[in-house]
């Protein structure tokens, strides 16, 4: 399950983001998905991700962001966080 | 020329991988102390725009050595024609904290495993070996005075790429990546994240690893083929300031110090390429007597007219030209790099000729150096003694050519030539050239199997079932050097000699060397009693050339596939020998097992 759709910029950025990481233009995500959620959501892949959604917001994660994400949301939060 | 290597952009390249039948394919394993899967959708999206499709074999993690001294390991059963060793100096520098007892021996320690490494893999496999070297770690324990300590992390890690380099220097099964240099290029700060180092092991900033891997790409490509044989030059703003037919030989800016330095350091990058083996031509827009007017008057200049192989001065065209350089050189365009200030004469030449390589050069002529050094464009993966006679060689043939011109007949040309030709078997003081031929040979190449110097070695030593052979030309003009390369062997059980390689550098057509090795080759058959030559044509997109080659000599075309590969078959009874001109130097028997 997705849960809610993201709506707001920063959201449909990030969907963005994973649509083109993942190589998938129909992928939606919501706060509430995990990487058990997206067909190929591996350690690199969750690595490539990070490159790219930094590259995006022009921000930089610490290694422990990097590694405590549990989901989109959090991600979406920690975005927030170092732009805001 | 741009080369896209955006870190997102190569991984959807490699999604997005359909190759075509018939793709010549690479077997490359790629061993490493880092994560090594995070270059495998860069190099396949890498050789995929190389037109090769990389199968590739990934190693365990840190597991060079166990790989590489166990003859039953994986890496050797899956055969590869390269072997990639990836050394990070972020796993380095763990090892050097963590080491037992003092740093003093640590660079030797640290090289002695890695060209164990080495002459195991070469023991087990003849697999061209790409060794990395290390980026310079970012600590500084003791700050300047690290070199001068040599037991410190930095002074271990420069001692160690210097003894890299050496060890490899007498290994020609080693070529080595040279990470150091793409370190610095990038700058050390920007080159090393430690998060991914700490997260995922990744042997640089991810959006880096694109650079590494065409490095690697780049070197492989140079073993298969790819090779930049000619830099054609353009002249007014490009190798010189000013505009010759305005300024004159002595008004343009070309000097060592003060006015057009900059041309002037172009121009001694140029001769350093033209002393490695890189032929230089012009192509100006100018009237001819003016565009030799500074090579031979104007003592600033650098390059002289004998350091230009073909010189083309007029008012055509540029790619008319430039067609016209390919013509008197016998090279493909894809060899060919053009360099012009000019943005219209380099569009015009992508549109038109879309495989010559055209940098885009920057507005600054002090800045046209660097732009074409970050593209290493210059690439290769051998260096023989002949190389430095390159120009002379292709000098030397613009005087054959007239004088067939000026000869009543082709044959009294030929005969007039006074042509020496020596064929013998492989031998060690050749086999640099003869890798390099093998590597390099395009057109005229009836199989282009692509024989590292180690198999090139072992086919030497196989004085049984392998016949090896090389030709040497000479004339009354000048040294051809080596120029052509037979491999053939005897199937006895078939009664039959099987021509596996036939590959001839493009300066020496119809001198009648084929007819004359094919002589050869057919009295050999007749020598050891087999009554049969039999050969093979496989197809690529440059050999078009050769594609009639056996049914040239007789040969009956005995089997065609799909693909275009084509078996060819000789009773060496009905073979008549060609009447060439060329004059046998050496002995018969030199040739023989």
């Amino acid at each position: 399950m997705l849960g809610t759709y993201m709506t707001s910029d920063i959201e449909g950025r990030v969907n963005e983001v994973f649509q083109i990481v993942f190589d998938d233009l129909d992928l939606m995500v919501g706060r509430q998905t995990t990487a058990k959620d997206v067909e190929d959501w591996d350690s690199l892949t969750h690595i490539n991700l990070i490159v790219a959604v930094e590259k995006e917001f022009k921000i930089r994660f610490t290694t422990a962001e990097v590694t405590n994400l549990k989901n989109v949301g959090e991600l979406i939060d920690a975005i927030l966080r170092k732009i805001g | 020329m741009e080369i896209n290597l955006d870190y997102s952009r190569l991984l959807k390249e490699a999604r997005a991988i359909r190759p075509a039948a018939g793709t010549p394919t690479l077997r490359i394993a790629l061993l490493g102390d880092c994560a090594l899967q995070q270059f495998l959708p860069l190099l396949r999206a890498l050789f995929c725009r190389a037109s090769f499709l990389a199968e590739i074999h990934e190693g365990g993690f840190d597991g060079t050595e166990f790989a590489a001294l166990n003859p039953e390991s994986a890496l050797y059963r899956f055969e590869p024609d390269v072997i990639v060793l990836l050394n990070a100096v972020q796993c380095l520098r763990d090892k050097y904290y963590l080491r037992p007892g003092d740093a003093s021996d640590f660079a030797n320690e640290t090289l002695s495993r890695m060209t164990r490494v080495w002459d195991s893999i070469r023991r087990h496999s003849s697999a061209q070996i790409i060794q990395s070297n290390f980026a310079a770690p970012i600590e500084r324990i003791y700050g300047n005075y690290d070199l001068k300590v040599a037991s410190s992390l930095p002074a271990s890690v420069a001692r160690l790429n210097l003894r890299i380099s050496e060890e490899a220097r007498s290994r020609s099964f080693v070529l080595v990546n040279d990470v150091e240099h793409l370190a610095s290029w990038v700058g050390r700060k920007d080159w090393f994240d430690e998060r991914f180092w700490t997260l995922a092991k990744s042997f640089c900033a991810p959006e880096l690893l694109p650079l590494v891997a065409k490095n690697i790409v780049d070197i492989i490509l140079s073993t298969r083929g790819r090779a930049v044989k000619c830099v054609i030059l353009d002249l007014d703003n490009t190798l010189w300031g000013g505009i010759i037919g305005d300024d004159g030989p002595q008004g343009i800016q070309i000097s060592a110090h003060g006015e057009g330095e900059e041309f002037h350091r172009l121009q001694c990058f140029l001769r350093e390429l033209k002393n490695r083996g890189i032929l230089l031509a012009v192509c100006s827009k100018n009237e001819h007597a003016n565009a030799i007017a500074p090579f031979e008057q104007n003592p600033g200049m650098v390059l002289k007219l004998s350091d230009i192989t073909v010189f083309v001065a007029n008012w055509d065209n540029k790619a008319a030209n430039i067609e016209r350089i390919r013509q008197a050189l016998n090279i493909g365009f894809d060899s060919m790099v053009f360099l012009d200030d000019n943005p219209f004469e380099r569009n015009l030449v992508r549109d038109m000729l879309p495989e010559v390589i055209v940098p885009e050069l920057p507005d600054d002529p002090s800045d046209y150096v660097k732009a074409i050094s970050a593209l290493n464009l210059f690439e290769t993966s051998t260096r023989a003694a002949e190389d430095t006679q390159r120009t002379e060689f292709y000098r030397v043939e613009a005087q054959r050519q007239i004088a067939e011109a000026t000869a009543a007949s082709f044959e009294e040309f030929l005969q007039s030539l006074e042509m020496k030709i020596e064929v013998e078997r492989f031998v060690p003081e050749q086999l640099s050239r003869i890798a390099q031929l093998l590597q390099r040979s395009n057109q005229f190449n009836l199989t282009t199997h692509r024989y590292t110097h180690a198999h090139c070695e072992a086919m030497m030593n196989d004085t049984e079932y392998c016949l090896p052979l090389s030709a040497s030309l000479s004339d009354r003009f000048g040294d051809h050097g080596l120029i052509a390369i037979v491999v053939a062997r005897p199937d006895v059980v078939a009664g039959s000699l099987e021509i596996t390689d036939w590959l001839m550098s493009c300066r020496v057509l119809t001198r009648g060397v084929e007819e004359y090795l094919m002589n050869r080759i057919v009295e050999e058959a007749h020598r050891r009693g087999l009554g049969r030559v039999r050969g093979e044509f496989i197809p690529t997109s440059k050999n078009g050339m050769v594609k009639d080659f056996f049914a040239r000599f007789g040969f009956e075309k005995a089997r065609e596939d799909a693909d275009g590969r084509t078996e060819w078959a000789l009773e060496t009874a009905a073979y008549t020998p060609r009447h060439v001109f060329l004059q046998r130097v050496g002995d018969i028997s030199s040739i023989g097992a």
